[in-house]
């Protein structure tokens, strides 16, 4: 039940984000310095979400990772992105990496 | 707006369908994940329905899946929220010349199925016809708000009949869809820099910053991309010769 009230706030956001600038009475408009700023924001969030699910740091081991399958399927998803492979067969394609090396080690 | 006649109407709705369908059936893939994912994630159907109708942000909902998942604090989910999809203050900063002087209705129902997609094709028939149309942009988002949830239904639908296995790699899947969705971009060089320093910051963080570290890596990351931007721009003025 809890989790309702969370997409309610969820849907409250993304739509007031939506809906900001549509209001008349909102004379402040964001200078091209803020503007810059924010288009950044999809890549940073996203990058911050996914690091930590391959990527670990303590301050005795330093720097470790939550496996090879792990580590080979994002390497391929990385490099299959910057040669502009689609989005969706890079996902594709990974996945099928990824769980065959489950599979099969 | 002035008034047109009904099957003029009718013909730029048609318009704005044909010129939105490539990217609507593009995003279906992404809407069947979306919908499997949440449902993995331990979402009611009813729940995960009402994200792709509600929310209707892919990234936002993918994140909130994941971060719920792993059972981060509504603090966490929610501040991501707001800072992924405030990507969309731009386009309403873009648009809002055009319908501020529309009535609160339209205004309500064109800020709802405001996306990426709706607002580049809705632009690029803007340019094209040298003039904003309401209708165009309205049936253009909500041809695209079909499609995200026809999508999200079937993901919904199909996680049953695919996998019953405990967690099926959700996780995985999520690094593999964000890799895929920012790293097509990383031969800009803010953009490079905005992943290096957010995806370090972010690792570093994590222990420490129970729930926070990602708007702190985020915003760490958009500040450098912000800076690395301003210097390019900088360093190219400089070499016009003056």
């Amino acid at each position: 039940m809890s989790s309702w009230w969370l997409l309610f706030a969820m849907s409250a956001i993304t739509f007031l984000n939506r809906y900001a600038f549509f209001t008349p009475s909102l004379s402040y408009q964001p200078s091209e310095k803020v503007q810059r700023f924010l288009s950044y924001s999809t890549f940073a969030i996203l990058t911050a979400i996914w690091t930590p699910i391959v990527f670990e740091f303590d301050f005795e081991q330093g720097f470790t990772h939550a496996g090879w399958d792990y580590i080979i399927g994002a390497t391929i998803a990385g490099v299959l992105s910057v040669i502009r492979v689609p989005s969706i067969i890079v996902v594709l394609v990974c996945a099928i990496v990824f769980f065959g090396l489950r599979m099969f080690f | 707006m002035n008034k047109q006649p009904a099957n003029s109407a009718l013909r730029l709705s048609l318009h704005a369908v044909l010129d939105t369908s490539p990217l609507a059936i593009a995003v279906i893939p992404w809407a069947l994940l979306t919908g499997a994912l949440a449902v993995q994630a331990g979402f009611t159907p009813a729940q995960s329905m009402f994200m792709s109708f509600f929310i209707f942000a892919g990234a936002a909902q993918l994140s909130a899946i994941t971060l719920s998942n792993a059972g981060a604090s509504w603090g966490a989910i929610l501040g991501s929220t707001f800072v992924i999809s405030a990507r969309h203050l731009l386009y309403s900063i873009v648009f809002r010349e055009h319908v501020i002087k529309l009535p609160l209705r339209w205004r309500l129902a064109i800020a709802f199925v405001l996306t990426d997609e709706m607002f580049a094709v809705s632009q690029s028939h803007t340019q094209r016809t040298g003039e904003f149309s309401p209708l165009y942009a309205l049936v253009s988002g909500f041809t695209f708000h079909f499609a995200w949830n026809v999508g999200t239904l079937f993901g919904i639908v199909g996680v049953d009949f695919l996998s019953n296995h405990e967690h099926l790699g959700l996780d995985f899947a999520i690094v593999a869809i964000f890799i895929a969705m920012t790293f097509d971009q990383i031969r800009r060089r803010p953009i490079l820099i905005a992943i290096i320093v957010s995806g370090t910051v972010s690792v570093i963080c994590k222990p420490f910053l129970s729930d926070s570290y990602i708007i702190v890596a985020g915003i760490a990351g958009m500040s450098a991309a912000y800076l690395a931007d301003t210097q390019i721009k900088d360093s190219a003025q400089d070499e016009v010769p003056s």
